[in-house]
């Protein structure tokens, strides 16, 4: 029954967002643009903080592998922007990996900082480097095309990503749902039990990786594309926070809930113009908030439990709901 | 010689200041095993408030600052600082101490970009000059120019530090936080009252980092509201390079850190400094996760 | 239950922005259709430059204030909408766009060229000419933007004046130092090739982190090189630091900083001593500019402050605008573009305002200060 109202809703929300752009100013269409753009950095974020519950304090570094990627491969060598995106696919499954690597033994606290370092040395390598314009970054990036169809305006880069908006929260969804998403959960609740029923750990911690990096990075690709210029302070650390702070509000793990944490980032500012100093701070708060009194988040996800007591689903969100007493005593 | 000797007192002048951040973070870490990301915010609070108070006594009258009176400010300063950091302890993480580590963590963030940004609120956005500053003066050694105010920087913290030391090795609470850090559970059953001495670690930690934040405030002379985000996650490292949880370890790594920093600025150009920093601190996690002087743990990072 | 009020909460969330989106699309439609004519303004009023952004914004609603006092322009009041760039270029564009969406007849302002860089794409598409009052990337002019006109003298020019000084005090070993910002890189760059085509030599090019506060190891690497002088391009904040361990490190030579550290506070905080003798390759505040000290009295009995490093540029900048638009005698774009590029001789403070082919200063304003008593004073 709620299953059937759903998917109508859902169908509703994306109809909703189709036609958006036609009562919408520039302004704010650019906000919005810039909530679907979250809306995929998010859902990639989610995969790796929210399903395999690992850390992850630099996800900015795959905005900028996808950002530059494209950007350096259509302007110094005048590739389309189509044929890029497997260059920065590649690239992205190579970085996951690299980062991935290294922290597979490390405990979720060292994981953080490991992580939030590999950002900041992304960031640093890209301002000093010059195939990356230095700290000026790139500009003059050219604009897409599909067929002879350039896309050009605001109108159509909002299409572009609300598209790719979609099939992240897509893919997202089919791989929370699979074999391999139910051993992110398991490794995220209890990574030793999961190993012992056989689950690849090592194995599926990289694939989680690489698939957040491979997210990240598409949108860092169109991100590219459509600011035409970008610059090392778009990665910077702060901008991993504001991402992970979409996935925490919205609920770790769930889909919905990100989608409406990454409105919540974006749009809230903007309503706050003027208290532009309050900002970060309301969020700091927030964090907090969230954490001592809602860890599950606005809108947390909902397994398939649906005969169960709703009581006992929000226990299992808190996280290793038996194991946790006992275990930090011995910590 | 001269430049050899030259950049090895630079560097522990820096390494002075990891250290004592350092000590904080090695301090909650043994106790309650949280990365307390906020704590270099507690530096950049210290700071401020010793700016606020020191232009207090050097604006109204302005012939105030005695010895006696900076040494004052110096300790009021601590303490307000230091029940700074009791109050994030009691706020945000008590209430977090059973939940998941990614929980705590998350809310370790928002502390400290709530601090960052209430600082920013208070006291603007801009540097501000340190009311006091130092004399420049100083002695010439087989060609090194070394200033009294960089001497002054070293003992300051070393004796911070010993006085630290003894503390933990020869009072009774001292004795109760090395207690809890190996059992929490035995300890309460002991009838330790083991969120006091949480409490009390937490105003150490913010204690020390406050006097780092004032000294820095005198040895450079500016202070914003960001200054505690890449000198902690700088201490971060000193901490993880010393051994996690070790307190002469924290002290130990803050300086080798400085040091390897002052090197590295003078033979690969500052741009790669924090590059070379957050390398060492990837390799030690990866390759001895336990430090230079870190114990032996069986446990999986 | 409890999924149906998730629901609802995410779609009254919606529902919410919707209404406020449209509303406001709304009101932004009826202030284009009002008797004022607005004018954009790009500044970064928040953050770590807010304090020069501040000093800009004062002196554009001095200038604005002045033409309405006296009857407008076309019949018509000025009115400004104020965007924050925040020196950050993400928030730079849809702060851009928000311009766009409110109407604006043309913008003034840029203070970041980081931030001004992207900004400037999104006007050029939108065909809203835009006067760049401070930020001076020769990155900004290569674009070819038709409606981007930069009144700042340009990178290679303050480069220039910088060096040929450094030359004619015999200076052959000069250190260059940046902070990895994207004008003061560029600015460095520029730098280093003029020392070079003077016959010197650059002894060191270093960058450092603008957050950075110890610069002893740096000081010390200088200090072996033996500079005849040493040049930094980066912000005051970074660059008073590195005044003052410059002078305890007892390193050779003069110490140059570019126009990012033109400003009093780089005096605090190097210390009026270790500042003495400073030089700076600026273009001159108001207060040196001979004819300026209307302007000044005016600005310090407005804002009881004095006016910041960019101000007298920015007020230029708007009295620009004004006489552009009286030229062309409407406010539609392409013709005001047109009147701004045949703008001759506009006689502003301290410059004359004529554009060359790239829409930028025919003839730079550059000079080298020096602090003397602790005060700037004109060097040459």
């Amino acid at each position: 029954m709620i299953r059937k109202y759903k998917k109508q809703s859902l169908l509703l929300l994306t109809l909703i967002m189709f036609i958006l752009p036609f009562f919408l100013n520039i302004y704010w269409l650019d906000v919005f643009t810039f909530v679907l753009f979250y809306v995929v950095l998010a859902q990639g974020l989610n995969i790796v903080v929210g399903y395999t519950g690992l850390l992850d304090l630099g996800y900015a570094a795959f905005f900028a592998v996808g950002a530059y990627t494209t950007a350096i491969l259509m302007t110094t060598f005048q590739w389309s922007f189509w044929s890029t995106l497997p260059v920065a696919f590649l690239l992205a499954i190579i970085s996951g990996i690299i980062i991935g690597t290294p922290t597979l033994r490390l405990r979720s606290d060292y994981l953080a900082i490991v992580t939030l370092g590999f950002g900041e040395i992304v960031r640093i390598v890209v301002t000093n480097l010059n195939i990356t314009g230095s700290a000026s970054g790139i500009y003059g990036i050219p604009r897409p095309s599909i067929g002879g169809y350039v896309i050009s305006t605001q109108k159509d880069f909002y299409y572009l990503i609300l598209i790719f908006a979609i099939l992240s929260v897509l893919i997202v969804y089919r791989l929370g749902h699979s074999r391999i998403g139910r051993a992110w959960i398991y490794i995220r609740e209890d990574e030793d039990a999961a190993e012992a029923m056989g689950i690849n750990r090592i194995r599926l911690k990289l694939l989680s990786y690489a698939s957040g990096a491979v997210i990240g990075s598409f949108a860092g690709s169109v991100f590219a594309v459509k600011m035409t210029a970008i610059a090392p302070l778009s990665f910077s650390f702060l901008q991993s926070v504001m991402i992970l702070l979409a996935v925490v509000l919205g609920g770790l793990g769930s889909i919905s809930g990100v989608v409406v944490g990454a409105a919540l980032v974006i749009i809230l500012p903007e309503l706050l113009r003027g208290a532009d100093d309050w900002r970060y701070l309301i969020f700091g708060v927030a964090l907090v908030a969230m954490m001592v009194f809602r860890p599950q988040g606005i809108w947390p996800p909902q397994y398939e439990t649906e005969d169960e007591d709703p009581n006992d689903e929000t226990e299992d969100l808190d996280g290793s709901n038996t194991k946790a007493p006992e275990e930090s005593p011995s910590l | 010689m001269g430049i050899f000797l030259q950049i090895l007192i630079d560097g522990l002048v820096i390494g002075a200041f990891y250290s004592l951040i350092a000590l904080g973070y090695t301090m909650v870490y043994g106790i309650i095993k949280l990365l307390n990301f906020a704590h270099g915010d507690l530096y950049m609070i210290g700071a401020f408030i010793g700016f606020t108070l020191l232009s207090f006594i050097t604006g109204d009258g302005g012939l105030n600052t005695s010895v006696l009176g900076i040494g004052m400010i110096f300790v009021i300063t601590m303490i307000l600082v230091g029940f700074v950091g009791m109050g994030v302890e009691r706020i945000a993480y008590r209430p977090l101490l059973l939940a998941p580590r990614l929980s705590i963590l998350i809310t370790a963030l928002g502390v400290s970009l709530s601090l960052q940004y209430t600082s920013m609120n208070v006291w603007g956005a801009s540097y501000k000059v340190y009311p006091i500053s130092l004399p420049k003066n100083g002695f010439e050694i087989i060609g090194a120019h070394i200033s009294y105010s960089q001497i002054g920087m070293i003992l300051l913290s070393a004796l911070l530090m010993l006085g630290l030391r003894l503390f933990i090795d020869k009072t009774i609470y001292g004795k109760a936080m090395r207690a809890i850090a190996l059992d929490q559970t035995a300890c309460s059953l002991m009838g330790i009252n083991v969120y006091r001495i949480i409490s009390l670690t937490f105003f150490i930690g913010a204690f020390l980092a406050a006097g780092a934040g004032i000294m820095s405030g005198i040895y450079y002379g500016t202070v914003n509201f960001m200054m505690g985000f890449i000198i902690g996650l700088k201490a971060f490292t000193a901490a993880v390079l010393g051994g996690i949880g070790n307190i002469t370890g924290a002290m130990l790594g803050g300086f080798v850190l400085g040091i390897l920093e002052a090197y590295g600025t003078f033979y690969l150009g500052g741009s790669w400094k924090d590059v070379l920093a957050f390398g060492i601190l990837i390799l030690f996690l990866v390759f001895k996760p336990t430090g230079i002087l870190g114990a032996k743990e069986m446990e999986r990072m | 239950m409890k999924k149906y009020s998730a629901f609802a909460i995410g779609l009254l969330l919606l529902f919410s922005i919707l209404l406020s989106a449209c509303s406001d699309g709304e009101s932004s439609e009826k202030k284009s259709n009002d008797d004022d004519i607005s004018v954009g303004v790009l500044l970064p009023v928040t953050g770590n430059n807010a304090t020069d952004g501040k000093d800009m914004l004062n002196a554009m609603n001095m200038a604005v204030e002045k033409v309405n006092d006296a009857g407008g322009v076309l019949g018509k009041k000025i009115k400004l909408e104020v965007a924050d760039d925040a020196c950050d270029p993400q928030t730079a564009t849809t702060a851009a766009n928000k311009l766009v969406s409110q109407g604006v007849i043309a913008v003034v302002g840029g203070y970041c060229s980081g931030a001004t860089l992207p900004a400037t794409g999104v006007f050029h598409n939108a065909n809203i000419p835009m006067i760049v009052a401070a930020a001076n990337s020769s990155e900004l002019p290569e674009q070819g933007y038709e409606s981007l006109f930069l009144i700042n003298g340009l990178v290679p020019d303050q480069a220039k004046t910088g060096t040929d000084y450094f030359e004619e005090q015999g200076g052959k070993n000069i250190a260059i130092i940046h902070d990895n910002s994207a004008y003061a890189k560029n600015l460095a760059d520029f730098a280093k090739g003029y020392v070079e085509e003077n016959g010197g030599k650059v002894v060191a090019f270093e960058a450092i982190n603008p957050e950075e506060k110890d610069f002893g190891s740096l000081m010390t690497k200088l200090k072996a090189l033996n500079p005849d002088g040493t040049y930094f391009t980066g912000y005051y904040a970074a660059g008073g630091l590195m005044v003052k361990q410059f002078k305890e490190k007892g390193v050779s030579g003069s110490f140059m900083v570019g126009d990012g550290s033109y400003s009093p506070d780089i005096i605090d905080i190097a210390g009026a001593e270790n500042a003495e003798g400073l030089l700076v390759t600026a273009t001159p505040t108001a207060n040196f500019i001979p004819g300026a000290e209307e302007f000044v009295e005016e600005y310090k009995g407005k804002y009881n402050l004095s006016p910041g490093p960019f101000s007298a540029l920015s007020f230029n900048g708007m009295n620009l605008l004004v006489d552009a638009l009286e030229r062309a005698d409407t406010t539609e774009a392409d013709a005001l573009i047109k009147a701004l590029k045949e703008t001759e001789n506009f006689e502003a403070i301290g410059q004359v305002i004529e554009f060359n082919d790239t829409n930028s200063l025919n003839q730079s304003n550059f000079h080298v200060m020096k602090v003397e008593n602790g005060d700037f004073v004109l060097e040459k």
